[in-house]
C-alpha cells in the first residue's frame, strides 16, 4: 500500500465527484445550454429593420458626380435669376462641362408646397426653367424634373409655377408613383435603412442636379440643397425630423450630385420652411453653383444671418468628408449680373 | 471512506466578486431607469401624436365637405377640405409642423378657395385646433411678422402682406393668398370674418394678465409671445411669455411664467439657473442688490439672469453685460406683484 493512500485529504480540498454526480451534472449543464441556445435562438431576429441587404443597397443611386479639377463653386450676386445662373456656369466652365450630349438629366428641384412662387417656399420655376434650356442646349437627351411631396403632388406642382415653366422649357415633368419608390439600405447609414427612396425616375439618368432655395427650417434651421434630398425619401418620412441634422448628413451620403444651385435671389428668413407671407422674405440677391453642396449651404446661411456652425449638419457632412463648410477655400468665382 | 459533504461556504475572495457583480448589475439597472425616466421629448411628441391619431381613428369625425359653413360671395371652392392629424400634419406642413406639434395639435383642416371673377387670385386657408386658446395663441404669436398690421377681426388678428392671421378661441387661422392686391386681401378678410362669425367658442385667448407683466417702456409692439416648450433650449421649461425690447443697437428678451405656487416658481427658477451654467457652460456672476435671490449668468458674452417672485418666475435673456442684465431685472421686478410674505 502507498503511503500516501492512507493520507486523509487536506480539508480544504473538494473530493472528486462520484460517477453518478460527473454524469448528473454534465446533464444539468448540457441541458441549460441547449436551453440558453434554443432561447437565442427563437429571439434571433434574421431580418432586423436595420439589415444591409446587397439588393436593396443596389437600388440606391449611383455616383453623379463629374471630377475633372474645375472650378467647384461661383457666386453670383443680382436679382434676374437666369442671368445668374448662366454667369454662375460661365464662372464653372459652362454647363458643358456638366452636361454633354446623350445625357439624361435629372432637375431635383423643392416642390413640397402647394404656394405660390412668390412666397420662396419652392424652387422658382423661372430659374428651373433657365436651367432645363441650358442643359437641352448643351445636348442633353431628355431632361427630368422630379420632387417628392407627399400631400397633392399635382397641386404642388401646379401651383407653385413648375409644371407649365417645366413643359414649356421643353423637360419632363415626373410626379412620383407608388411603384417609383424602391426600399433601399445606405452603406454605413443608421437612418436609411430598408427605406423607400424615390429611384423610379432615375433609370437611365446621367446627371443629377439640385436646385433649391435659402429657407429658414423650423426644425433644421435652414433647408437648402442638402436639405433639398429630403424629397427623394417616401414612407412616413416625418419620423426623420427627430434626428434632422443626421437624416442630412445622410442624404448627402447617398446623393452625389453633378452639381447644386442654391437660389438665394431672395431667402425666407423666419416661419419655414412654409413660410406663408411676403414679411418672412428678404432680399439677399445671391445665387451659388456649386458641386460642393456643403459649400453651397455654408455660404447660405450667411444669407440667413447665420454662420455653418449654427447648422450642425454641415459641420457633420464637413467631419464626413462630403465637402467643406470652408467655401472660402474653394477659392469660389464671384460677378454682379 | 468518510461522507465528505458536496456544499462549502464559499471564500472570501468569492463572496467579494459575487457581490461586485452584483454591485455592477445593481449599477446598470439604476442607469437605466434613470435614462427611462429622463425621454427625449420627440419621443414623448411622437408618442402623443401616435395616441391622438388612434383616438382620431377609433372616434366618427364629423367632416362637412366645405372649410366653412358659407363663403362669402365672390368666392368659392378650388379644391376640397383636407383634414389632418398630429400623424399627418408633417405631409402638408413639413418641418413646420413641430411647432404646432410641440404646442398641443389636435387638427387642421384647410382649403383653397379663389376669386370667382379672377381665378388667379386664390388663397388656401388653414384652421389649426390648438386644443385651448393659450396654445392658439402661442402658435399664433410664435409666427408673428414684423412689420404686421392689426385688423379688427377675431382675436389678435393681423395682416402682413399676403398673409391674414387670427385667433378665434382655440383655433388659430391663416390664410396665405397668392397675392396681396386689395381684391384677394378683401376676399381674405370675408372668408376669416365668416369663420368667425359662424364657429362658436367656449373661450377666447387673454392674455392681458400675462402681458401686463411686462414693463410696457422699450417693448417692441407685437413682440410679446407665448413660448410652449423647450423654452431657451432648455426642455424643462414650457408655457412662458416672452417680450423684447430694444437695448442699444441690439434687443434683449424678458420673460414671466406664473407658476402654481411660489415654490414651483423658485423650482423652476433654480432649474433654469442650472440649465444656463451646466447645460449652456455659463458662469454665474456675483449674486445682484436685487431682486433678492436672482442670479446672472455669463453666457458667453451675453448675460441671463432668473429669479422668482412669488408664484412667477421672471427674468432676462440675452443681456449685453451683467449690468445691463441687472438693470433689466429690477425694471421688471417693479412691474410684477409685490410676493407675498
Amino acid at each position: 500500500m502507498n503511503p500516501a493512500d492512507s493520507q486523509p485529504p487536506p480539508p480544504s480540498a473538494v473530493p472528486p465527484p462520484s460517477r453518478r454526480e460527473f454524469l448528473r451534472r454534465t446533464l444539468e449543464a448540457g441541458v441549460a445550454l441547449a436551453a440558453t441556445g434554443s432561447l437565442g435562438a427563437w429571439l434571433w431576429n434574421r431580418h432586423p429593420p436595420g439589415d444591409f441587404n446587397r439588393a436593396a443597397s443596389a437600388a440606391l443611386l449611383p455616383d453623379f458626380s463629374v471630377r475633372d479639377g474645375g472650378r467647384s463653386m461661383s457666386i453670383i450676386t443680382g436679382q434676374n435669376r437666369p442671368a445668374m445662373l448662366r454667369r454662375g456656369l460661365e464662372a464653372m466652365g459652362g454647363i458643358e462641362r456638366f452636361v454633354r450630349r446623350g445625357d439624361r438629366v435629372m432637375l431635383k428641384v423643392n416642390a413640397a408646397f402647394a404656394t405660390p412662387a412668390i412666397l420662396g417656399a419652392t424652387s422658382n420655376p423661372e430659374l428651373v426653367a433657365e436651367l432645363a434650356h441650358l442643359c437641352l442646349a448643351a445636348g442633353a437627351a431628355a431632361v427630368l424634373v422630379t420632387d417628392n411631396p407627399i400631400n397633392d403632388p399635382e397641386s404642388c406642382f401646379n401651383l407653385c409655377g413648375l409644371a407649365p415653366a417645366v413643359r414649356a422649357a421643353g423637360a419632363e415633368l415626373i410626379v412620383p408613383r407608388a411603384s417609383d419608390f424602391v426600399s433601399g439600405t445606405l452603406p454605413g447609414g443608421q437612418l436609411i435603412r430598408n427605406w423607400p427612396v424615390l429611384t423610379g425616375p432615375f433609370h437611365g439618368v446621367t446627371k443629377l442636379i439640385g436646385i433649391a432655395p435659402v429657407k429658414h427650417h423650423n426644425r433644421a434651421g435652414a433647408s437648402m440643397t442638402m436639405k433639398n434630398w429630403y424629397g427623394l425619401l417616401g414612407g412616413r418620412r416625418n419620423q426623420f425630423h427627430q434626428d434632422i441634422n443626421g437624416i442630412i448628413v445622410e442624404l448627402a451620403m447617398m446623393v452625389r450630385p453633378t452639381f447644386v444651385v442654391l437660389d438665394g435671389t431672395t431667402s425666407m428668413m423666419t416661419n419655414g420652411p412654409t413660410g406663408g407671407s411676403l414679411a418672412d422674405l428678404k432680399a439677399t440677391n445671391t445665387l451659388v453653383v456649386s458641386t460642393d453642396p456643403v459649400a453651397a449651404d455654408a455660404l447660405g446661411a450667411t444669407l440667413l444671418d447665420r454662420t455653418w456652425r449654427d447648422l450642425p449638419y454641415l459641420g457633420r457632412a464637413a467631419e464626413c468628408a462630403l465637402g467643406t463648410a470652408d467655401f472660402e477655400s474653394l477659392r469660389p468665382e464671384r460677378a454682379a449680373v | 471512506m468518510p461522507a465528505i459533504p458536496n456544499k462549502r461556504t464559499p471564500s472570501a475572495v468569492e463572496t467579494a466578486v459575487s457581490l461586485g457583480v452584483l454591485a455592477v448589475l445593481a449599477t446598470v439597472l439604476a442607469w437605466m431607469f434613470q435614462a427611462q425616466r429622463r425621454f427625449n421629448p420627440a419621443v414623448t411628441v411622437a408618442a402623443a401624436a401616435a395616441e391622438s391619431a388612434a383616438k382620431a381613428a377609433g372616434a366618427p369625425v364629423a367632416s362637412p365637405p366645405e372649410l366653412f359653413a358659407s363663403w362669402p360671395v365672390g368666392l368659392g371652392a378650388m379644391s376640397v377640405a383636407e383634414s389632418f392629424t398630429p400623424a399627418t400634419l408633417s405631409d402638408k406642413i413639413d418641418g413646420k409642423a413641430e411647432l404646432y406639434l410641440s404646442a398641443g395639435f389636435v387638427a387642421m383642416r384647410c382649403q383653397r378657395v379663389a376669386l370667382v371673377a379672377n381665378p388667379a387670385a386664390w388663397m388656401e386657408a388653414f384652421v389649426f385646433d390648438m386644443g385651448t386658446p393659450a396654445s392658439a395663441f402661442s402658435v399664433h404669436s410664435s409666427q408673428k411678422r414684423p412689420g404686421a398690421t392689426e385688423v379688427e377681426l377675431g382675436d389678435y388678428a393681423y395682416r402682413a402682406g399676403n398673409v391674414l392671421c387670427v385667433v378665434h378661441g382655440r383655433y388659430y387661422v391663416e390664410i396665405v393668398a397668392a397675392d396681396d392686391r386689395v381684391p384677394t386681401m378683401e376676399a381674405a378678410t370675408g372668408l376669416a370674418r365668416v369663420f368667425v362669425a359662424t364657429t362658436a367658442v367656449e373661450q377666447h385667448a387673454d392674455v392681458s394678465r400675462d402681458q401686463a407683466l411686462f414693463p410696457p417702456e422699450g417693448q417692441l409692439a407685437g413682440s410679446v409671445t407665448l413660448l410652449s416648450t423647450d423654452v431657451f433650449g432648455c426642455e424643462q421649461l414650457t408655457d412662458v411669455f416672452v417680450a423684447r425690447y430694444r437695448e442699444g443697437d441690439g434687443e434683449v428678451t424678458l420673460f414671466v411664467a406664473c407658476r402654481a405656487s411660489p415654490a414651483e416658481a423658485g423650482r423652476q427658477a433654480a432649474a433654469l439657473r442650472s440649465f444656463f451654467v451646466k447645460d449652456c457652460g455659463g458662469r454665474e456672476l456675483s449674486p445682484p442688490a436685487a431682486p433678492a435671490g436672482a442670479a446672472i449668468i455669463d453666457s458667453g458674452g451675453t448675460f441671463d439672469g432668473v429669479f422668482a417672485s412669488g408664484p412667477i418666475l421672471a427674468g432676462v435673456h440675452q443681456a449685453p453685460s451683467g449690468e445691463a442684465a441687472e438693470r433689466w431685472l429690477v425694471r421688471l421686478q417693479a412691474k410684477l406683484p409685490p410676493a407675498q410674505p
